[in-house]
């Protein structure tokens, strides 16, 4: 009778001591993964192009707004763009401060964040990631920083050559340049940088579970992220058909594809459960190639503007988009430092033509191509449409895309006679990108097509300038000149439109799509699925 | 016939090097890729070091000599856009590419023998009228819009398979048969004219006069000569499947050659390019190199008469 009575009372005690290891354990793992406790359910995003790898190391980072859309599922920086914030949001730093003199930076790491493979964090890694950054703008991190300061366990420290005013701007947008996006070191030189990118390992909200090169990326929440992070697992499809895309969603098969084409626009927006995305995006905005030369029809700004009173601004805006871009007057996205606002140019057709009758074109003239970017050929063909009205006679040339930025970077000798480019561009930032890529003279895009010395000796001037004031000031009269001029002509804001399921939580498409500096639908981890 | 085998080869090493040669001139003929792998605000500082980086600072015929000295160790570059070897790349897709290859063979087979056969030998009759309007849908439908038309009917309408990528057996079905329903028809045109050709021969006759009934003659003596050229084509069709079914394998995101191709065009990816270039060339020459080497088998004459 005794020896049973003393098997419970030991089982008892064991059961004790069992229930206070899992409580104890439960505990420590509800410390260490705030994001595995709540995830669950999947999200399949279908994406509208292939995926290349690079997009995966934000160390090689190409400046375009596309590998954002990755990199801030695995990866995460020190501040980035998220929501309204352009670049200033923290991440992977609780706080950071900008010297007053503008000749440092000094970043907080926040407390136990940790790498995909359980890594911690450290300063070390901001150094590495920093130092071995070679992607877009690389050189001019290098040229600015003297060195990189490991200040404490928690702490690093940027020291600047002289004073550094644009960078927290370059450092934090993540469509811009990645040297602030952390990759683990001893990993990373471990694996190389291409094994890196069959690999990835980050401190983002999701870790990579599988990839297929170019077709399919799976990944799963990650326990260790700092935030909380709702949905289980997040998959990326590539999908380069639109109308296989618009299937996948009225099948159910994914949840939220990006980029539907004018065409389907109307009909995704009847689908049941469906709401659809139109995110703002690049802007489109007309060139006059060579107006610089005295016998060019576009040397006199009255024909410039009788351009631009010539386009239907609207029109466009609904053909091409269902009226979801925004006609507007700046050719710069007012999401970026310094951009200006300004009102929408009017259209007046008879005053176009009076305005040609004074230049000296009663009949109008010909322009020998319009050419508009690859692909969005229709744009062109309306454009040459409008034009016809005031008697500018154009024809539209295509091109490939690559032909297209070949010929950009060409210069004036590969846009010979009369010509008309019609832009689309998105870059994040600072509105002094858009000025060195589209406007300056030499400048990546605009070469020798376009120089205004005087704009551009104003844009030195910003450049040297240390006092935020005065490169405000000079930003906005530099804009100002630009439109006052005519010498780019605004057409609209396009809308790159996304569509979402009746199987992901959303009030207004804005809760997923809520990163104003973005066409995509991060931050991830706060992404949710109904159960 | 030793002779005409070594001769046989011969040829088809000349063919390959011609054609890695004229892959490699095209591709750099669509212009400079650093353009589509910089960034919008890079200068040209940074495109020359791009450019070396991927050695596409040396001249053209430096280069053509590397890619080919690599080729024979069996190595086809890096892909620019992918960082992985291209060769390892094509291996990964070509599973799926073979299983699709496969199976929209086997429905241009089963399609196209049998109403070739029958447009035959029902000639000038309804069937025959039938099998020909078929063979002209499946020439004229393009396969971009049978597989969408695929798509919406037996996806999203009806619900039975799934819209794209690759899996289980339910994911072949639709761009098999988008993929297989041009190529039936050209199938059925050629089992067609090759069984009309037989039936009219004197053995064929011959063997009518004996009184053999036509089920036997059909099937048993015109059946046989007439698919020779029919299995031919068959295999060359596979290879073609296999490597540059691009628009199905896009409009069905199947993750096959085809599209990786597609991506390295759109990329100005020049080692994919040239890679899956060589590689389908490879296929193709080898299948016609085998099937050469097997006719001379066969029939002497051919192998007296090259």
């Amino acid at each position: 009778m005794r020896r049973p009575r003393f098997e419970a009372r030991r089982a008892l005690r064991l059961l004790a001591v069992a229930l206070m290891l899992i409580s104890v354990g439960s505990a420590t793992s509800q410390l260490s993964s705030p994001a595995g406790a709540a995830a669950k359910g999947k999200i399949v995003l279908a994406w509208h192009a292939g995926f290349a790898s690079r997009w995966l190391d934000p160390q090689e980072h190409d400046g375009t707004a596309t590998p954002d859309n990755f990199l801030t599922a695995l990866h995460d920086a020190l501040v980035k763009n998220q929501g309204t914030q352009l670049y200033d949001h923290p991440g992977l730093a609780e706080r950071f401060t900008i010297a007053a003199d503008a000749k440092s930076a000094t970043f907080t790491l926040r407390k136990g964040i940790k790498f995909h493979n359980g890594e911690p964090v450290t300063p070390q890694d901001v150094k590495f990631s920093y130092e071995n950054y070679r992607g877009a703008k690389a050189d001019v991190f290098k040229k600015k920083t003297e060195r990189v300061e490991i200040v404490d366990d928690r702490t690093i420290r940027f020291v600047f050559k002289e004073p550094f005013l644009d960078f927290a701007t370059l450092f934090g947008t993540a469509n811009v340049a990645a040297p602030g996006w952390v990759v683990p070191e001893k990993y990373y030189k471990q694996v190389g940088a291409d094994g890196f990118k069959q690999k990835p390992i980050g401190a983002g909200p999701y870790k990579l579970l599988h990839l297929e090169p170019g077709v399919k990326i799976e990944m799963e929440a990650f326990d260790g992220y700092y935030r909380p992070v709702n949905v289980k697992q997040l998959v990326m499809v590539s999908v380069p058909e639109p109308a296989t895309r618009v299937a996948m969603l009225e099948r159910g098969e994914a949840d939220i594809i990006y980029f539907v084409p004018g065409e389907l626009i109307n009909k995704v927006g009847k689908l049941p459960g469906v709401t659809l995305a139109p995110v703002l995006s690049g802007s489109f905005f007309l060139e006059f190639p060579g107006f610089q030369d005295p016998k060019n029809p576009f040397h006199d700004k009255r024909v410039r503007e009788a351009v631009s009173l010539a386009i239907d601004r609207r029109a466009i805006n609904q053909a091409e988009t269902a009226g979801m871009g925004k006609p507007t007057g700046n050719w710069i996205n007012p999401d970026v430092q310094y951009a200006i606002e300004w009102p929408e140019f009017e259209r007046n057709v008879d005053k176009a033509r009076q305005l040609l009758r004074e230049a000296g074109y009663p009949n109008g003239f010909n322009v020998d191509w319009v050419t508009p970017l690859p692909s969005f050929y229709s744009r062109g063909e309306r454009v040459i449409a409008q034009l016809r009205e005031i008697g500018i006679r154009g024809r539209l040339q295509t091109m490939e895309r690559g032909i297209f930025l070949q010929r950009l970077q060409g210069g004036l000798k590969d846009w010979p006679g009369v010509q008309i480019i019609l832009h689309g561009a998105r870059i994040g930032g600072s509105w002094s990108f858009w000025y060195e890529g589209h406007f300056k003279c030499g400048g990546f895009n605009s070469r020798d097509r376009i120089c205004v010395r005087d704009l551009d000796g104003k844009f030195d001037q910003y450049e040297r300038s240390i006092n935020p004031a005065e490169r405000k000031k000079l930003a906005e009269e530099i804009q100002r000149g630009i439109l006052e001029n005519y010498y780019l002509v605004p057409v609209f804001r396009h809308a790159f439109v996304n569509a979402i399921g009746p199987r992901v939580v959303a009030q207004k498409w804005q809760d997923v799509f809520p990163t104003i500096t973005t066409g995509y639908a991060y931050p991830w981890e706060d992404l949710k699925v109904k159960e | 016939m030793r002779q005409f085998i070594i001769r046989r080869i011969l040829y088809s090493i000349v063919t390959l090097l011609i054609l890695s040669a004229t892959i490699f001139l095209i591709v750099r003929l669509t212009g400079d890729p650093v353009a589509l792998m910089a960034e919008a605000s890079a200068r040209p500082e940074d495109l020359d070091r791009i450019r070396h980086q991927w050695g596409l600072d040396r001249s053209w015929p430096v280069q053509y000599v590397t890619f080919m000295q690599n080729a024979f160790r069996g190595e086809l570059g890096k892909s620019f856009n992918y960082r992985l070897p291209v060769s390892e790349l094509y291996f990964q897709r070509l599973p799926n590419s073979l299983t699709l290859g496969l199976a929209a063979t086997l429905i241009s087979l089963l399609i196209g023998v049998p109403a070739g056969i029958i447009s035959a030998v029902k000639v000038n009759t309804a069937w025959d009228n039938v099998a020909k309007g078929v063979a002209l849908l499946g020439l004229s439908i393009p396969g971009f819009w049978l597989g969408l038309v695929l798509i919406l009917v037996f996806s999203v309408w009806l619900r039975w398979l799934p819209t794209s990528g690759a899996g289980d057996w339910r994911h072949v079905i639709m761009p098999a048969l988008a993929l297989g329903w041009y190529f039936a028809a050209s199938m059925l045109r050629l089992t067609r004219s090759s069984m009309l050709e037989v039936l009219g021969s004197e053995y064929i006759k011959l063997a009518r006069l004996k009184g053999l009934p036509d089920v036997v003659v059909i099937a048993l003596h015109a059946f046989k000569n007439a698919l020779i050229p029919v299995f031919t084509l068959a295999g060359v069709n596979m290879v073609v499947m296999v490597n540059a079914a691009v628009i199905i394998e896009v409009i069905f995101a199947w993750p096959g050659i085809g599209r990786l191709l597609y991506e390295g065009i759109f990329q100005r990816d020049f080692p994919l390019v040239q890679g899956v270039v060589i590689m389908a060339g490879f296929m193709i020459v080898g299948i016609n190199l085998v099937v050469d080497i097997l006719y001379a088998f066969i029939d002497p004459r051919i192998r007296l008469t090259r």
